[in-house]
């Protein structure tokens, strides 16, 4: 995907969540990832490219398109991509197939049949076949950010964002997640995330972001970040968080 | 200290519902008087039954249209409901009557006593409701409209498929209490001569002097309507606090 960043700035009353962030990627880049200290930006930066903030200034081109300001274009803009949650945001009055069959025929005016056996088959594909009739508060957070995640790609969408997708999560189901995610990585599928998990990103990202109070410190290949990481602030995060 | 309050709390109740039984016990009734009139305290029963139904359909409506006027984008519909509800809220039920009766359908030239009972009951409830209602929508999480967003719900879908739903278990206790003070306060209709289950107990009163007789059968006629919804809201709200 090639996303291009040109003076970018979010701004909510004095806090300048993004500060002028320029960027350029290349079209090669299929996983990107956004890392960086908490309120650094990350979380902003990826809703400003999932079209859910509109910049105050500065502006977002991805695949060479402009991202629209009015809200009717932007309505058409999220659905199609997908954009995972860290705290899930299931609907709590439906039950798990419920949740992935609902935009499917709302949003994307699928027939129900043919929204059904497509939330079906991702279901199995994410091994949570014996949870569909469940509700969100039946399934644990792993499950929940698992059904999630399949309402999110269920229709196949051009760009998935992920906000920390595990960060609200214990180890192992952490673990199950971050599987998930892999398989989607290698499947082909285009994806920005914002993590605190350095392995996952180092393994699976081709390009890393690092933001830190609304700025841009540091962008490159993720090999390169994290072997010989230009600035002193992304040696001295990287040298703290991969401590443990 | 802990036996003091039981004790407190049960000699003062037993001793008032001593005092009632002994009025109640004392008293030489004399039902052969009210018998003729049997007949039009069940019409009245029924007419209680007829208008309480009719305006709580008509409250649903109306405390619905208003708290739509509330929550929306444009000022104009906002402050019409908002000056409408602190209206009918600010000033008593008794005088709402009176002057929906005697000023404006008098005005319009409208001549039901029933009609008016009715409308004016509606408005009232209605913009109890209203509150209510708004509370319900006003308390889902910012992360339901969030996720509603990203999914590419527009603003009606998200209301349709995600707020409405939710809202509608969170304020459907609130809501029964509601409609049971609806029932009681229809009441109050006797003032512009509906012939209401009061009305009547009130003409069985005057023509026969038998004022236990006449007016006892209230208190079990409205227990009969408002008890079986104190139980349902009781059920309901139990349900409600296993959910989450």
């Amino acid at each position: 995907m090639s996303i291009e960043a040109t003076g970018l700035c979010k701004v909510y009353g004095k806090t300048r969540a993004v500060d002028d962030v320029t960027l350029c990627l290349s079209d090669s880049v299929q996983v990107l990832a956004l890392i960086g200290p908490s309120g650094g930006g990350k979380s902003t930066f990826l809703r400003l490219l999932g079209g859910l903030e509109v910049p105050t200034s500065g502006e977002v081109r991805v695949d060479g398109k402009l991202l629209p300001t009015k809200e009717e274009d932007l309505m058409k803009y999220r659905s199609g991509n997908g954009f995972l949650f860290q705290s899930f945001n299931l609907f709590p009055h439906l039950t798990a197939l419920e949740n992935i069959v609902l935009p499917l025929v709302q949003v994307h005016g699928w027939e129900k049949p043919k929204a059904l056996d497509r939330a079906k088959s991702v279901v199995a594909r994410f091994h949570l076949t014996d949870h569909i009739d469940k509700r969100p508060c039946q399934l644990s957070g792993g499950q929940q950010q698992r059904i999630a995640l399949a309402r999110a790609m269920a229709h196949e969408p051009a760009l998935l964002l992920l906000d920390e997708p595990t960060s609200a999560l214990d180890p192992e189901m952490k673990a199950g997640v971050l599987d998930l995610i892999e398989e989607l990585c290698q499947s082909g599928q285009r994806i920005v995330l914002s993590t605190h998990e350095m392995g996952f990103a180092k393994r699976s990202a081709d390009q890393v972001v690092f933001l830190s109070e609304g700025k841009l410190i540091e962008e490159g290949s993720a090999e390169s970040f994290f072997e010989s990481p230009e600035t002193d602030e992304v040696g001295g995060f990287l040298s703290k968080v991969m401590k443990w | 200290m802990k036996y003091f309050v039981s004790i407190t709390v049960s000699i003062f109740l037993g001793a008032i519902f001593c005092l009632i039984f002994r009025v109640l016990l004392i008293h030489e009734y004399n039902w052969a008087a009210i018998a003729p009139y049997r007949f039009n305290l069940f019409s009245g029963w029924l007419v209680t039954l007829g208008i309480s139904a009719a305006a709580l359909v008509l409250s649903v409506f109306i405390g619905a249209l208003l708290t739509a006027g509330q929550l929306s984008p444009h000022r104009l519909p906002g402050w019409l409901s908002r000056a409408f509800v602190e209206l009918i809220r600010g000033t008593p039920l008794l005088t709402q009557i009176l002057i929906g009766y005697y000023l404006i359908a008098d005005a319009v030239g409208w001549d039901s006593r029933f009609g008016v009972g009715l409308v004016v009951l509606s408005c009232f409830s209605g913009a109890y409701l209203s509150e209510i209602f708004r509370g319900g929508v006003e308390s889902i999480p910012q992360s339901q409209w969030l996720a509603s967003r990203a999914i590419g719900f527009s603003g009606w879908q998200t209301y349709r498929f995600v707020v409405i739903p939710q809202a509608i278990r969170r304020v459907l206790p609130a809501s029964a209490g509601q409609f049971a003070n609806l029932i009681k306060d229809s009441s109050l209709l006797f003032v512009i001569s509906v012939h209401e289950f009061t009305m009547q107990a009130r003409e069985t009163n005057a023509n026969t002097y038998a004022t236990f007789e006449a007016y006892l059968p209230l208190i079990l006629g409205y227990f009969i309507l408002t008890f079986p919804i104190s139980l349902l809201s009781r059920h309901l709200e139990k349900r409600f606090s296993y959910e989450h």
